[in-house]
Protein backbone atom coordinates (compact mmCIF):
# COMPACT_ATOMS: atom_id res chain seq x y z
CA UNK A 1 0.00 0.00 0.00
CA UNK A 2 2.97 2.22 0.78
CA UNK A 3 5.36 1.42 -2.03
CA UNK A 4 1.76 2.00 -4.39
CA UNK A 5 1.30 5.15 -2.96
CA UNK A 6 5.19 6.34 -3.57
CA UNK A 7 4.87 4.72 -6.98
CA UNK A 8 2.14 7.00 -7.48
CA UNK A 9 3.79 10.12 -5.89
CA UNK A 10 6.68 9.62 -7.81
CA UNK A 11 4.78 9.65 -11.01
CA UNK A 12 2.98 11.97 -11.00
CA UNK A 13 6.03 14.16 -9.89
CA UNK A 14 8.21 13.05 -12.68
CA UNK A 15 4.70 13.81 -14.85
CA UNK A 16 4.80 17.48 -13.77
CA UNK A 17 8.54 17.77 -14.13
CA UNK A 18 9.22 16.26 -16.93
CA UNK A 19 10.49 19.04 -19.35
CA UNK A 20 13.57 18.66 -17.06
CA UNK A 21 14.71 15.51 -18.48
CA UNK A 22 13.69 16.44 -21.84
CA UNK A 23 16.00 19.39 -21.82
CA UNK A 24 18.78 17.53 -20.11
CA UNK A 25 18.13 15.02 -23.39
CA UNK A 26 18.46 17.21 -25.95
CA UNK A 27 21.64 18.72 -24.39
CA UNK A 28 23.27 15.51 -23.61
CA UNK A 29 22.36 13.35 -27.05
CA UNK A 30 22.49 14.21 -30.51
CA UNK A 31 20.21 12.18 -32.23
CA UNK A 32 16.85 10.68 -31.64
CA UNK A 33 17.57 7.31 -30.13
CA UNK A 34 20.38 8.57 -27.91
CA UNK A 35 17.73 10.85 -26.63
CA UNK A 36 14.90 8.00 -25.55
CA UNK A 37 17.82 5.79 -24.14
CA UNK A 38 18.84 8.70 -21.87
CA UNK A 39 15.25 9.80 -21.39
CA UNK A 40 15.02 6.25 -20.36
CA UNK A 41 17.81 6.32 -18.19
CA UNK A 42 17.07 9.45 -16.58
CA UNK A 43 14.09 8.51 -14.87
CA UNK A 44 15.01 4.61 -14.04
CA UNK A 45 18.11 6.43 -12.04
CA UNK A 46 15.41 9.03 -10.59
CA UNK A 47 12.97 5.78 -9.43
CA UNK A 48 16.16 3.97 -7.83
CA UNK A 49 17.23 7.03 -5.88
CA UNK A 50 13.77 8.41 -4.64
CA UNK A 51 13.69 6.50 -1.19
CA UNK A 52 16.92 8.99 -0.91
CA UNK A 53 14.74 12.29 -1.65
CA UNK A 54 14.10 14.56 1.19
CA UNK A 55 10.65 16.13 1.23
CA UNK A 56 12.56 19.07 2.77
CA UNK A 57 14.45 20.19 -0.61
CA UNK A 58 13.20 20.83 -4.02
CA UNK A 59 11.92 18.08 -6.55
CA UNK A 60 13.05 20.17 -9.39
CA UNK A 61 16.42 20.63 -7.53
CA UNK A 62 17.06 16.74 -6.79
CA UNK A 63 15.60 15.89 -10.04
CA UNK A 64 18.18 18.42 -11.80
CA UNK A 65 21.24 16.71 -9.50
CA UNK A 66 19.92 12.98 -10.39
CA UNK A 67 19.69 13.44 -14.10
CA UNK A 68 22.59 15.42 -14.77
CA UNK A 69 24.96 12.38 -12.90
CA UNK A 70 23.16 10.18 -14.74
CA UNK A 71 23.96 12.58 -18.21
CA UNK A 72 27.49 12.69 -17.43
CA UNK A 73 27.71 9.23 -16.36
CA UNK A 74 26.57 7.95 -19.23
CA UNK A 75 29.53 6.13 -21.46
CA UNK A 76 29.53 4.46 -24.80
CA UNK A 77 30.57 1.50 -25.12
CA UNK A 78 33.44 0.50 -27.71
CA UNK A 79 32.74 -1.71 -31.02
CA UNK A 80 33.65 -5.08 -31.75
CA UNK A 81 36.35 -3.85 -34.03
CA UNK A 82 36.93 0.18 -33.45
CA UNK A 83 39.77 1.58 -32.34
CA UNK A 84 39.44 2.28 -28.49
CA UNK A 85 41.81 4.55 -28.40
CA UNK A 86 39.66 7.35 -29.68
CA UNK A 87 35.76 8.66 -29.29
CA UNK A 88 34.82 10.20 -32.29
CA UNK A 89 32.08 12.61 -32.05
CA UNK A 90 28.48 12.05 -33.17
CA UNK A 91 27.17 15.06 -35.64
CA UNK A 92 24.26 16.88 -34.31
CA UNK A 93 21.16 15.60 -36.10
CA UNK A 94 17.96 18.55 -35.51
CA UNK A 95 15.22 15.96 -37.11
CA UNK A 96 13.10 15.27 -34.57
CA UNK A 97 13.66 19.05 -32.71
CA UNK A 98 11.58 20.82 -35.54
CA UNK A 99 8.59 21.89 -32.71
CA UNK A 100 11.83 23.91 -31.17
CA UNK A 101 12.21 27.41 -32.16
CA UNK A 102 15.45 28.03 -34.26
CA UNK A 103 17.21 30.09 -31.43
CA UNK A 104 16.82 27.27 -29.03
CA UNK A 105 17.90 24.92 -32.43
CA UNK A 106 21.34 26.53 -32.85
CA UNK A 107 21.73 26.80 -29.13
CA UNK A 108 21.45 23.18 -28.89
CA UNK A 109 24.15 22.77 -31.70
CA UNK A 110 26.37 25.01 -29.57
CA UNK A 111 25.79 23.10 -26.80
CA UNK A 112 26.84 19.90 -28.42
CA UNK A 113 30.14 20.98 -29.21
CA UNK A 114 31.09 21.70 -25.66
CA UNK A 115 32.16 18.55 -23.23
CA UNK A 116 30.04 16.93 -20.96
CA UNK A 117 30.38 19.01 -17.42
CA UNK A 118 30.25 22.42 -19.31
CA UNK A 119 27.03 21.04 -20.65
CA UNK A 120 25.51 21.07 -17.41
CA UNK A 121 27.53 24.10 -16.11
CA UNK A 122 25.12 25.83 -19.42
CA UNK A 123 22.50 24.02 -18.74
CA UNK A 124 21.96 25.16 -15.13
CA UNK A 125 22.71 29.03 -16.14
CA UNK A 126 20.30 28.47 -18.28
CA UNK A 127 17.70 27.38 -15.78
CA UNK A 128 18.89 30.63 -13.47
CA UNK A 129 20.59 28.42 -10.74
CA UNK A 130 22.45 30.30 -8.35
CA UNK A 131 26.19 30.03 -8.29
CA UNK A 132 25.86 28.27 -4.83
CA UNK A 133 23.90 25.49 -6.25
CA UNK A 134 25.98 24.75 -9.69
CA UNK A 135 28.82 24.66 -7.48
CA UNK A 136 26.78 22.01 -4.92
CA UNK A 137 25.44 19.90 -7.63
CA UNK A 138 28.97 19.52 -9.61
CA UNK A 139 31.01 19.81 -6.55
CA UNK A 140 33.24 22.53 -7.38
CA UNK A 141 33.76 26.06 -5.44
CA UNK A 142 31.17 29.43 -6.41
CA UNK A 143 34.62 30.76 -7.60
CA UNK A 144 35.27 28.53 -9.71
CA UNK A 145 31.87 27.66 -11.39
CA UNK A 146 32.65 31.83 -12.15
CA UNK A 147 36.08 31.38 -13.76
CA UNK A 148 34.47 28.46 -15.78
CA UNK A 149 31.22 30.09 -16.61
CA UNK A 150 33.12 33.51 -18.35
CA UNK A 151 35.25 30.60 -20.38
CA UNK A 152 31.34 28.77 -21.49
CA UNK A 153 29.94 32.00 -22.29
CA UNK A 154 32.29 33.10 -24.21
CA UNK A 155 32.43 29.67 -26.62
CA UNK A 156 29.02 29.63 -26.82
CA UNK A 157 28.87 32.80 -27.85
CA UNK A 158 30.83 32.41 -30.66
CA UNK A 159 29.82 29.00 -31.62
CA UNK A 160 26.02 30.58 -31.87
CA UNK A 161 27.52 33.33 -34.04
CA UNK A 162 29.39 30.16 -36.31
CA UNK A 163 26.00 28.40 -36.51
CA UNK A 164 23.62 31.78 -37.29
CA UNK B 1 32.02 37.71 -36.19
CA UNK B 2 28.46 38.69 -34.87
CA UNK B 3 28.14 39.84 -31.21
CA UNK B 4 25.80 37.54 -29.57
CA UNK B 5 23.19 38.77 -26.68
CA UNK B 6 23.62 35.96 -24.72
CA UNK B 7 21.01 37.37 -22.26
CA UNK B 8 18.71 37.38 -24.88
CA UNK B 9 18.99 33.79 -25.62
CA UNK B 10 18.37 32.83 -21.62
CA UNK B 11 14.94 34.43 -22.16
CA UNK B 12 14.02 32.63 -25.36
CA UNK B 13 15.33 29.81 -23.33
CA UNK B 14 13.00 30.18 -20.62
CA UNK B 15 9.90 31.12 -23.30
CA UNK B 16 10.16 28.22 -25.54
CA UNK B 17 7.18 26.47 -25.23
CA UNK B 18 8.06 23.13 -26.83
CA UNK B 19 9.75 22.41 -24.18
CA UNK B 20 6.17 21.37 -22.44
CA UNK B 21 4.75 19.86 -26.08
CA UNK B 22 7.10 16.74 -25.27
CA UNK B 23 4.68 14.94 -23.19
CA UNK B 24 4.91 11.76 -21.57
CA UNK B 25 2.02 9.75 -20.06
CA UNK B 26 2.04 8.16 -16.70
CA UNK B 27 2.31 5.09 -18.41
CA UNK B 28 5.11 5.55 -20.60
CA UNK B 29 6.89 6.87 -17.41
CA UNK B 30 5.47 3.70 -15.82
CA UNK B 31 6.77 1.56 -18.69
CA UNK B 32 10.21 3.04 -18.07
CA UNK B 33 10.73 1.48 -14.78
CA UNK B 34 10.52 -1.80 -15.72
CA UNK B 35 13.38 -1.47 -18.55
CA UNK B 36 17.39 -2.48 -17.68
CA UNK B 37 19.68 0.14 -16.81
CA UNK B 38 22.62 0.62 -18.68
CA UNK B 39 24.80 2.56 -16.49
CA UNK B 40 28.59 1.77 -15.93
CA UNK B 41 27.61 0.44 -12.16
CA UNK B 42 24.95 -2.19 -14.02
CA UNK B 43 27.83 -3.21 -15.90
CA UNK B 44 29.83 -3.94 -13.22
CA UNK B 45 27.25 -5.81 -11.12
CA UNK B 46 26.14 -8.20 -14.31
CA UNK B 47 29.73 -8.80 -15.11
CA UNK B 48 30.05 -10.08 -11.57
CA UNK B 49 27.04 -11.66 -11.63
CA UNK B 50 27.65 -13.56 -14.78
CA UNK B 51 31.33 -14.71 -13.12
CA UNK B 52 29.55 -16.05 -10.25
CA UNK B 53 27.12 -18.26 -12.40
CA UNK B 54 30.35 -19.40 -14.54
CA UNK B 55 32.06 -20.07 -11.54
CA UNK B 56 29.16 -21.63 -9.54
CA UNK B 57 28.87 -24.15 -13.15
CA UNK B 58 32.83 -24.76 -12.56
CA UNK B 59 32.67 -25.88 -9.21
CA UNK B 60 29.23 -28.23 -9.94
CA UNK B 61 31.44 -29.72 -12.95
CA UNK B 62 34.54 -29.98 -10.53
CA UNK B 63 32.42 -31.77 -7.93
CA UNK B 64 31.40 -34.24 -11.00
CA UNK B 65 35.02 -35.13 -11.45
CA UNK B 66 35.35 -36.17 -8.06
CA UNK B 67 32.64 -38.41 -8.13
CA UNK B 68 34.16 -40.02 -11.78
CA UNK B 69 37.69 -40.14 -11.10
CA UNK B 70 36.88 -41.00 -7.64
CA UNK B 71 39.66 -44.00 -7.51
CA UNK B 72 41.77 -41.63 -8.37
CA UNK B 73 44.02 -40.06 -5.41
CA UNK B 74 46.45 -37.60 -7.01
CA UNK B 75 43.47 -36.09 -8.91
CA UNK B 76 40.94 -35.85 -5.84
CA UNK B 77 43.93 -34.21 -4.07
CA UNK B 78 44.17 -31.30 -6.85
CA UNK B 79 40.88 -30.93 -8.11
CA UNK B 80 39.96 -30.44 -4.09
CA UNK B 81 42.12 -28.18 -4.09
CA UNK B 82 40.88 -26.07 -7.31
CA UNK B 83 37.56 -26.03 -5.54
CA UNK B 84 38.65 -24.00 -2.56
CA UNK B 85 40.26 -22.01 -4.84
CA UNK B 86 37.46 -21.68 -6.70
CA UNK B 87 34.69 -20.96 -3.49
CA UNK B 88 37.76 -17.98 -2.42
CA UNK B 89 37.38 -16.45 -5.87
CA UNK B 90 33.47 -16.82 -5.28
CA UNK B 91 33.38 -15.45 -1.86
CA UNK B 92 35.49 -12.30 -3.49
CA UNK B 93 33.35 -11.59 -6.13
CA UNK B 94 30.17 -11.88 -3.69
CA UNK B 95 31.49 -9.05 -1.13
CA UNK B 96 32.72 -7.02 -4.31
CA UNK B 97 28.97 -6.73 -5.44
CA UNK B 98 28.32 -5.59 -2.43
CA UNK B 99 31.12 -2.40 -3.01
CA UNK B 100 30.19 -1.04 -6.03
CA UNK B 101 29.11 2.37 -5.68
CA UNK B 102 25.29 3.64 -6.27
CA UNK B 103 26.20 7.45 -8.30
CA UNK B 104 23.42 8.97 -7.02
CA UNK B 105 22.63 8.01 -3.42
CA UNK B 106 21.80 9.86 -1.14
CA UNK B 107 22.29 13.09 -2.82
CA UNK B 108 24.42 12.91 -6.07
CA UNK B 109 27.54 15.73 -6.50
CA UNK B 110 28.77 14.74 -10.25
CA UNK B 111 32.39 15.03 -8.97
CA UNK B 112 32.35 12.98 -6.23
CA UNK B 113 30.04 10.02 -8.25
CA UNK B 114 32.49 10.48 -10.97
CA UNK B 115 35.83 9.57 -8.01
CA UNK B 116 33.54 6.83 -6.81
CA UNK B 117 32.86 4.94 -10.08
CA UNK B 118 36.60 5.33 -11.70
CA UNK B 119 38.29 4.46 -7.75
CA UNK B 120 36.03 1.72 -7.68
CA UNK B 121 36.90 0.19 -11.10
CA UNK B 122 41.18 0.77 -10.31
CA UNK B 123 40.87 -0.46 -6.71
CA UNK B 124 38.66 -3.16 -6.71
CA UNK B 125 37.05 -3.76 -10.31
CA UNK B 126 40.13 -4.63 -12.01
CA UNK B 127 41.06 -7.16 -9.69
CA UNK B 128 37.66 -8.98 -9.77
CA UNK B 129 38.45 -9.05 -13.96
CA UNK B 130 41.47 -11.22 -13.48
CA UNK B 131 39.66 -13.14 -10.82
CA UNK B 132 36.70 -14.21 -13.36
CA UNK B 133 39.15 -14.70 -16.15
CA UNK B 134 40.28 -17.40 -14.48
CA UNK B 135 36.77 -19.16 -14.68
CA UNK B 136 38.10 -19.35 -18.30
CA UNK B 137 41.27 -21.28 -17.63
CA UNK B 138 38.99 -23.42 -14.92
CA UNK B 139 36.17 -24.18 -17.67
CA UNK B 140 38.69 -25.67 -20.41
CA UNK B 141 40.53 -27.61 -17.53
CA UNK B 142 37.00 -29.42 -16.48
CA UNK B 143 36.19 -29.52 -20.00
CA UNK B 144 39.68 -31.04 -20.59
CA UNK B 145 39.18 -33.60 -18.28
CA UNK B 146 35.17 -34.84 -19.35
CA UNK B 147 37.26 -34.83 -22.88
CA UNK B 148 39.06 -37.65 -21.52
CA UNK B 149 36.51 -39.11 -19.34
CA UNK B 150 34.47 -39.61 -22.24
CA UNK B 151 36.37 -40.54 -24.98
CA UNK B 152 39.35 -42.96 -22.98
CA UNK B 153 37.16 -43.28 -19.88
CA UNK B 154 40.52 -42.46 -18.11
CA UNK B 155 43.52 -39.96 -17.66
CA UNK B 156 46.12 -41.03 -20.27
CA UNK B 157 49.58 -40.41 -19.55
CA UNK B 158 50.78 -36.83 -21.90
CA UNK B 159 53.70 -36.36 -23.73
CA UNK B 160 55.37 -32.87 -23.38
CA UNK B 161 53.57 -31.32 -26.73
CA UNK B 162 50.17 -31.87 -24.34
CA UNK B 163 50.99 -30.29 -21.87
CA UNK B 164 52.22 -27.46 -23.56
CA UNK B 165 49.02 -27.21 -26.26
CA UNK B 166 46.89 -27.68 -23.01
CA UNK B 167 48.63 -25.50 -21.12
CA UNK B 168 48.67 -22.92 -23.24
CA UNK B 169 44.82 -23.24 -24.06
CA UNK B 170 44.54 -22.58 -20.56
CA UNK B 171 47.25 -19.38 -20.17
CA UNK B 172 45.47 -18.25 -23.38
CA UNK B 173 41.57 -18.52 -21.77
CA UNK B 174 42.51 -16.14 -19.28
CA UNK B 175 44.56 -13.48 -21.28
CA UNK B 176 42.01 -13.79 -23.50
CA UNK B 177 38.95 -12.72 -20.96
CA UNK B 178 40.95 -10.64 -18.66
CA UNK B 179 42.12 -8.41 -22.12
CA UNK B 180 38.42 -8.62 -23.71
CA UNK B 181 36.88 -6.98 -20.87
CA UNK B 182 39.53 -4.68 -19.71
CA UNK B 183 39.63 -3.33 -22.96
CA UNK B 184 36.27 -2.72 -23.03
CA UNK B 185 36.04 -1.08 -19.42
CA UNK B 186 39.19 0.97 -20.12
CA UNK B 187 36.92 2.48 -23.03
CA UNK B 188 34.02 3.59 -20.66
CA UNK B 189 36.27 4.88 -17.78
CA UNK B 190 38.50 6.82 -19.95
CA UNK B 191 35.10 8.92 -20.70
CA UNK B 192 34.18 9.30 -17.19
CA UNK B 193 38.01 10.04 -15.84
CA UNK B 194 37.96 13.00 -18.94
CA UNK B 195 35.06 14.36 -17.11
CA UNK B 196 36.65 13.79 -14.05
CA UNK B 197 39.62 16.00 -15.27
CA UNK B 198 37.61 18.78 -17.00
CA UNK B 199 35.88 19.29 -13.24
CA UNK B 200 39.15 19.67 -11.44
CA UNK B 201 42.24 17.81 -12.39
CA UNK B 202 43.65 17.44 -9.55
CA UNK B 203 41.36 15.43 -8.21
CA UNK B 204 42.95 12.37 -9.37
CA UNK B 205 46.46 13.32 -8.03
CA UNK B 206 49.37 11.92 -10.77
CA UNK B 207 50.95 9.78 -7.39
CA UNK B 208 47.61 8.34 -7.05
CA UNK B 209 47.19 6.95 -10.76
CA UNK B 210 50.72 6.29 -10.93
CA UNK B 211 50.05 3.70 -7.80
CA UNK B 212 47.22 2.47 -9.69
CA UNK B 213 49.35 1.31 -12.79
CA UNK B 214 52.17 -0.31 -10.52
CA UNK B 215 49.77 -2.20 -8.74
CA UNK B 216 47.93 -3.42 -11.52
CA UNK B 217 50.77 -4.15 -13.37
CA UNK B 218 52.26 -6.37 -10.09
CA UNK B 219 48.99 -8.01 -10.00
CA UNK B 220 48.86 -9.09 -13.51
CA UNK B 221 52.64 -10.46 -12.97
CA UNK B 222 51.16 -12.30 -9.56
CA UNK B 223 47.74 -13.70 -11.26
CA UNK B 224 50.25 -15.14 -14.42
CA UNK B 225 52.48 -16.80 -12.21
CA UNK B 226 50.13 -18.52 -9.63
CA UNK B 227 48.46 -19.66 -13.23
CA UNK B 228 51.63 -21.05 -14.33
CA UNK B 229 52.68 -22.67 -11.58
CA UNK B 230 49.71 -23.83 -10.12
CA UNK B 231 49.32 -25.35 -14.34
CA UNK B 232 53.01 -27.08 -13.96
CA UNK B 233 51.35 -28.49 -10.20
CA UNK B 234 48.61 -29.98 -11.54
CA UNK B 235 50.53 -31.52 -14.42
CA UNK B 236 52.72 -32.63 -12.31
CA UNK B 237 50.31 -34.45 -9.79
CA UNK B 238 47.80 -35.97 -12.61
CA UNK B 239 50.84 -37.77 -14.89
CA UNK B 240 53.99 -38.44 -12.79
Amino acid sequence: MIHERTHQHFLELIHKHQSIIHKICFVYSNNRPDREDLQQEIILQLWKSFPSFQESSAFSTWMYRVALNTAINQTRRPGLLIDTSSSPEIPYDPSDSYQLSEEIQILFRAISKLKKVERAIVLLWLEERSYEEIAEAIGITVKNVSVKLVRIRSRLAELISKFQ
Amino acid sequence: MKSIDLDKIKAAWKNEKAFESFKLSEADIQGFLGKRSKDISQLFRTGLFMDLVLKSLVGISLIGILVIFRENLNLILVVSAILLGLLGAIRYQWRMMGKIPEGNIPDPVIRTSLENKILFYHRHYKKALYVGALSNSLLILSGMLYYFYFKYGEIRPFQWDDYLVFGATMVLGFVIGAFVQIKQLNFQIKQLESCLKEIDEETISTITLRDQRNKKRRMIFIVLLALVCGLLLLAYFIFR
